[in-house]
């Protein structure tokens, strides 16, 4: 009996069934520090971004394409504000769309053949992930201050050519169709170059962009 | 170049495998058993089984001096099985791990061996006379996540190991009594137990898969999950190493890797083939395939790999992929585990066994 009258209505409760034992666990894997999986890194600045968008944009205007890619890929935004984050990927989604697509392999294959161009590639190949996994690069070229919102939104799943009865989401917004297609082609160009090594790196990389 | 010699043992993945130093008898592990094998003729047949373990065996591997076999699994144990008239006898070993049992290897002295495991830690084991019980001392201190694979150096004292936290480090299992005292080299002068000799991280990460020193004991190259393999040339005790030397591929991962020489490595993996980097400190390139190119597109090239767009615009409009092959134009149907040295010559290796996830061991001519 002794046993019984100790509980009290905290331990009768199941509540306790619903504390986070990992978070409590010193070597549990939840509080493994992933910031020793990558090299310190350097933090990028939201000016800094701009400054380098206002370059990529004169080498753009200039006529080169080229120069201007290598320079937004040698310099990614691996530790920064989401603001500054997102500012380079405009950049480089400006870069991708102004480039025609018989451009595009012979540029790439030049880019791989010098001497750090498979981390370019690398690079690419995240802001590629990156860029389908945001719909908000789509306007930011074409019409300045258009209807997608700034901050990124995760793109809803794409209905498949079976349902006819809801609106397609692609014609509803045909300019997020557009960058889709033009990421997906520079994404074939880049694994027929760097290969599927590209890929895995995209995926096992802390550095993330 | 003669033809790889292919045996398609059983349709289960092949965890580990190895090779009697007389090459007549060959362990596998298979599910929760290790399996012998005796060559008759040009085949290998099943003549004994090691049941003891009663979870998944991890690695296998046979002393080629002593002819003993060491197992273990993920029921968290390792087992001696010391050779008698009457077959093999199993002996426990205490691990003191919590989890899971990852990968063992036999030291060249064959005095200790080194289990590493999901508990993070590395247990080095050794025979103690006077309790006539194999005992083991822990290698623990910057391990923040399982051990994957371990390689020892000649020496029997140095220790690499490769973990999913994607290092791959370099450690002292000095045991005194066992072993003698190392000469100072280029991984430290003074080596006492659980010294870390070397901590190596590639940029973009990536679990480890595979380490391997090179024949001299002076080099270490590691595969990760980046598609990568990088080689480390130290320059001695607290000192930033001479080189590291880092190949990103264009291929998928590599499970496993050998040294041939001080300038040729072969490594394998999800590509289901065997590969050749050569190099030296100045830099390390990949110098191809080791199957015989017959009818097969370059590498790199052709249409080997269906892009994600083109692959979906078929599935889109058919319903399925275009080609309905199934069979890999590789030897191996499946990824490719562990490579293993099957013949040398000095420091070359002139035919290597590979085994993977499809069943078949496969013997190369390097």
């Amino acid at each position: 009996m002794s046993i019984i009258q100790q509980h009290t209505s905290a331990s009768l409760s199941d509540a306790w069934r619903t504390i986070n034992i990992d978070a409590l666990t010193e070597d549990s894997s939840v509080n493994f520090d992933t910031s020793t999986l990558h090299p310190p890194l350097p933090e990028t600045s939201e000016s800094e971004v701009r400054q380098l968008a206002q370059q990529v944009r004169q080498l753009l205007r200039g006529g080169d394409a080229e120069g201007a890619l290598r320079g937004c890929l040698e310099m990614p935004v691996y530790n920064g504000s989401d603001l500054a984050k997102e500012a380079h990927l405009q950049t480089v989604i400006e870069v991708l769309q102004s480039i025609k697509a018989s451009e595009m392999t012979p540029m790439l294959q030049r880019i791989y053949g010098t001497p750090g161009g498979s981390e370019c590639l690398d690079v690419l190949m995240k802001y590629l992930y990156k860029g389908m996994a945001t719909t908000s690069g789509s306007s930011s070229s074409s019409s300045g201050g258009g209807s997608a919102p700034r901050t990124p939104t995760r793109m809803t799943p794409q209905q498949t050519g079976f349902s006819q009865v809801g609106a397609r989401p692609g014609a509803a917004n045909e300019s997020t169709g557009a960058a889709m297609s033009v990421l997906l082609s520079w994404h074939e160009k880049a694994v027929e170059i760097a290969g599927l090594g590209c890929i895995t790196r995209t995926m096992t990389d802390w550095r993330r962009v | 170049m003669a033809a790889p010699e292919v045996h398609h043992l059983f349709h289960n993945p092949i965890a580990d495998h190895s090779f009697s130093a007389d090459r007549k008898t060959l362990a596998v592990a298979r599910e929760s058993n290790v399996e012998l094998y005796g060559r008759v003729g040009k085949a290998f047949k099943l003549k004994d089984e090691l049941k003891g373990h009663d979870k998944t065996v991890t690695s296998v591997d046979i002393a080629p001096n002593s002819g003993r076999i060491v197992t273990c699994s993920q029921d968290r144990n390792a087992l001696v099985w010391e050779p008698s008239p009457q077959g093999y006898k199993p002996t426990l070993v205490l691990l003191r791990i919590n989890r899971a049992a990852t990968f063992v290897r036999w030291s060249p002295s064959e005095a200790k061996f080194a289990v590493g495991s999901g508990d993070r830690v590395i247990a080095v084991c050794y025979f103690e006379e006077e309790n006539d019980w194999w005992v083991s001392k822990h290698l623990k201190k910057p391990i923040r996540s399982t051990i994957t694979t371990v390689a020892w150096h000649p020496n029997s004292v140095l220790l690499a190991a490769g973990s999913t936290d994607a290092h791959a480090r370099v450690f002292s299992s000095f045991i005194k009594g066992v072993d003698t005292k190392p000469e100072p080299g280029v991984w430290g002068e003074r080596l006492p137990f659980n010294t870390v000799c070397g901590e190596y991280l590639n940029n973009s990460a990536g679990w480890v898969h595979a380490v391997g020193f090179s024949p001299s004991g002076d080099a270490l190259a590691f595969a990760a999950h980046d598609s990568s393999i990088t080689v480390v040339y130290p320059s001695g005790a607290d000192e930033p190493p001479r080189a590291i030397v880092s190949i990103n591929t264009q291929l998928m991962p590599f499970m496993s890797l050998i040294w041939n020489g001080e300038g040729e490595i072969i490594a394998a993996g999800y590509d289901c083939e065997a590969y050749r980097f050569k190099g030296g400190e100045g830099g390390w390139q990949l110098s191809g395939t080791l199957e015989a190119a017959k009818g097969r597109p370059a590498l790199g090239g052709g249409d080997r790999e269906e892009s994600a767009l083109n692959m979906f615009r078929q599935m889109d409009l058919k319903g399925k992929v275009s080609k309905d092959d199934t069979q890999l134009k590789t030897v191996h149907q499946n990824t490719v585990t562990m490579l293993r040295p099957y013949e040398t010559n000095g420091e070359r290796v002139t035919k290597f066994s590979s085994s993977g996830v499809d069943g078949r061991l496969v013997i190369w001519n390097a």
